[in-house]
């Protein structure tokens, strides 16, 4: 029996090479051929890292983007980019702009799926910004209903996740970091995911983060997808009673490592809570990750957080006598 | 015929690198090759840019933006005794983040926070500057409760807090203090409690007018509650709130009202005269003359020149208002 898979939840730092080559490209001093050639540099050292230290799951580690809505936007015909608006502190984003129908100009991300499927034998999964964050993340100029929007969204990621598929995904994720949003909403984002993940033979995944979990909790178990990943160190581990009584019908990622954090976990917490989440979840339904991207932290911290959480899983894997 | 103003918070840099002064100086703050004050100047610089572009659209009552402010909430927490500040927490259903508070002990006020922010704003502006505090209840319910472990406790104390913060902004000359309680849209059964922390921070306002202000979503339930309670002024978000506008239609106010008709919250540009005619449907529901119209909330969720655009067509907005009366 396969247990404790390790993998990530999509983003990883860019090397310094790569931000300076962004701010380049920003300013028109670098082509954009020569861009991509250091983003796929980058791709394919984190490729390679993941393989060296035996993380099971890979991910392209999204080098090509700056933010995950705008990068998917960029593709999408009927949206603009907006100004900068502040997220919080002294960091600030660009949001997608509806400004007509929307519509899959073709695919978003598959050829930086294929770029690095092409470089490990692991199966590498394929990552859609999912309709309901990119909805609640946009300004919508055209639609001027949100669950017109956001259906309008998840009608082509269903066209993008059927193209991922096709390239030979055998796993497709969903992120939805904005699904803890409002709560009132929860159905449109179930019909929206299900709307993505219909009739996809590959394993489908959601993602999110930063939520009152305890208030979506009973929407767990209706989520069209077959393996939730969530932020659950970061979280304070809380949930996992709440788990105790009412299980759930489906595989999860646990987040054992907190992503906004410099301090890098010792092996020995991790080990700590990759145990207390085995006193709930099967072995084989349970994957082990950080707890969201690590693209925040620095490349020395992000790699230092994933060794340590390769040789923790490892090392209850061995002591539970799990291959 | 009706008066402008907006809500609080303005953004603070916009997209041309003029604009972007305060966010070079943040990271050179951080990074300790300025400091405190150099960082100070630049804020004040943007402040006044602020006020000018308030004014340049010749809104009535302005606000300093709320520059300075990192958040909505650890903004004036972190000036009170017993008040700690923790990691993120996500802003209502915004995507935006809040420092934390963490109360550690009993809540007190120590010494003006706002007073000589506001007084700088005054300075620099031809318009009115009102001062805006965030809502006791409002606070109370986004911190982190460690001593009081009872919401009512701690919503008091803070209001009395918050009620000494509205005295030394009334001695510091200001004329126009706002609360606002947010928390309102999402748990309209504790206005109860929200009112009796206002009239601890009514029993300090002096002559000033005290508006309170919720946004994010409507308050048709506790509509008629709410404008017999304790405030002067009472701003209603009637966009994402649009739920509320039946009840004004119905009940009136015989007291002024904030009509947040333009949305702060969207990128969509309104058309005047379509905002004219629905401050028009209330005419002889409220009294106009005393009445604002405003943004549905702070515009920093928008891009700086997209909530330049905002001010423009409410005061426009209200030309027309204006002119068909």
């Amino acid at each position: 029996m396969t247990a404790l898979l390790t993998t990530s939840v999509g983003s990883f730092p860019k090397p310094d090479y790569l931000l300076r080559a962004r701010t380049k490209a920003s300013k028109g001093d670098l082509s954009q051929e020569g861009l991509r050639a250091l983003e796929e540099k980058a791709t394919a050292e984190w490729i390679q890292f993941q393989e060296q230290i035996g993380i099971d799951i890979p991910v392209d580690g999204e080098q090509y983007r700056g933010d995950m809505a705008t990068y998917f936007a960029e593709n999408i015909d009927g949206t603009e980019i907006s100004g900068l608006v502040r997220s919080y502190g002294n960091r600030y984003y660009k949001k997608p702009v509806i400004v007509d129908e929307l519509r899959r100009k073709g695919p978003i991300s598959v050829d930086w799926f294929k770029f690095a499927q092409a470089r490990t034998e692991r199966p590498v999964k394929g990552m859609i910004t999912g309709p309901y964050t990119m909805m609640d993340w946009s300004f919508d100029e055209f639609y001027g209903s949100r669950e017109e929007a956001c259906l309008a969204f998840a009608k082509l990621l269903h066209q993008e996740a059927l193209s991922l598929e096709a390239a030979g995904a055998k796993i497709v994720q969903v992120d939805e970091p904005a699904l803890s949003t409002r709560f009132d909403e929860l159905p449109l984002l179930v019909k929206a995911v299900g709307t993505v993940t219909k009739g996809l033979r590959a394993k489908t995944i959601l993602h999110t983060c930063y939520g009152n979990y305890n208030e979506i909790f009973e929407f767990f178990n209706k989520l069209p997808v077959d393996q939730l990943d969530l932020e659950m160190s970061n979280s304070g581990l809380d949930l996992l009673e709440r788990f105790k009584r009412e299980p759930l019908k489906k595989e999860i990622a646990f987040g054992v490592v907190d992503v906004h954090s410099h301090v890098i976990e010792p092996e020995s917490l991790i080990r700590e809570r990759i145990e207390k989440a085995l006193t709930i979840f099967e072995p084989g339904k349970l994957y082990i990750d950080p707890d969201c991207g690590l693209k925040t932290r620095s490349v020395e911290e992000a790699q230092a957080k994933l060794r340590n959480m390769v040789a923790a899983t490892q090392a209850v894997r061995k002591a539970h006598r799990l291959t | 015929m009706v008066r402008t103003t907006v809500v609080g918070n303005y953004p603070r840099v916009g997209d041309t690198f003029e604009e972007q002064s305060l966010r070079r100086a943040i990271a050179r703050f951080d990074k300790g090759e300025i400091g405190a004050d150099d960082l100070q100047g630049a804020e004040q610089e943007v402040v006044k840019a602020v006020l000018r572009e308030q004014n340049d659209a010749g809104i009535d009552v302005v606000t300093d933006g709320q520059i300075s402010w990192y958040d909505s909430q650890s903004h004036i927490a972190r000036g009170l005794a017993s008040v700690e500040i923790n990691g993120l927490a996500r802003y209502f259903d915004t995507n935006t983040y809040y420092r934390q508070p963490v109360v550690q002990g009993p809540v007190a006020w120590k010494e003006p926070i706002l007073a000589d922010e506001w007084k700088f704003a005054r300075a620099n502006s031809k318009a009115a500057v009102k001062a805006v505090l965030t809502g006791p209840l409002t606070l109370a319910s986004l911190a982190l409760d460690k001593h009081y472990h009872n919401k009512k406790r701690l919503t008091l104390d803070l209001a009395n807090a918050l009620g000494e913060e509205a005295s030394a902004l009334v001695r510091a000359g200001a004329a126009h203090i706002q609360v606002d309680e947010p928390i309102l849209t999402r748990h309209p059964e504790e206005l109860p409690l929200a009112v009796e922390g206002l009239e601890r921070i009514r029993g300090r306002k002096g002559s000033a007018a005290l508006t309170l202000f919720s946004y994010f979503g409507e308050v048709s339930k506790i509509y008629e509650e709410l404008v017999e309670g304790p405030a002067d002024v009472i701003g209603l978000d009637l966009v994402q709130g649009a739920a509320t506008w039946p009840a004004i239609a119905k009940h009136g106010a015989k007291k002024p009202l904030v009509l947040g008709l333009v949305d702060a919250r969207n990128t969509k540009k309104e058309d005047p005269a379509e905002v004219a005619k629905k401050v028009l449907d209330l005419k002889d529901r409220i009294d106009l003359k005393k009445s604002f119209l405003a943004p549905s909330n702070g515009l920093e969720f928008l891009p700086r020149a997209r909530a330049r655009e905002k001010l423009r067509i409410l005061s426009t907005a209200a030309r027309k208002v204006g002119v068909a009366a």
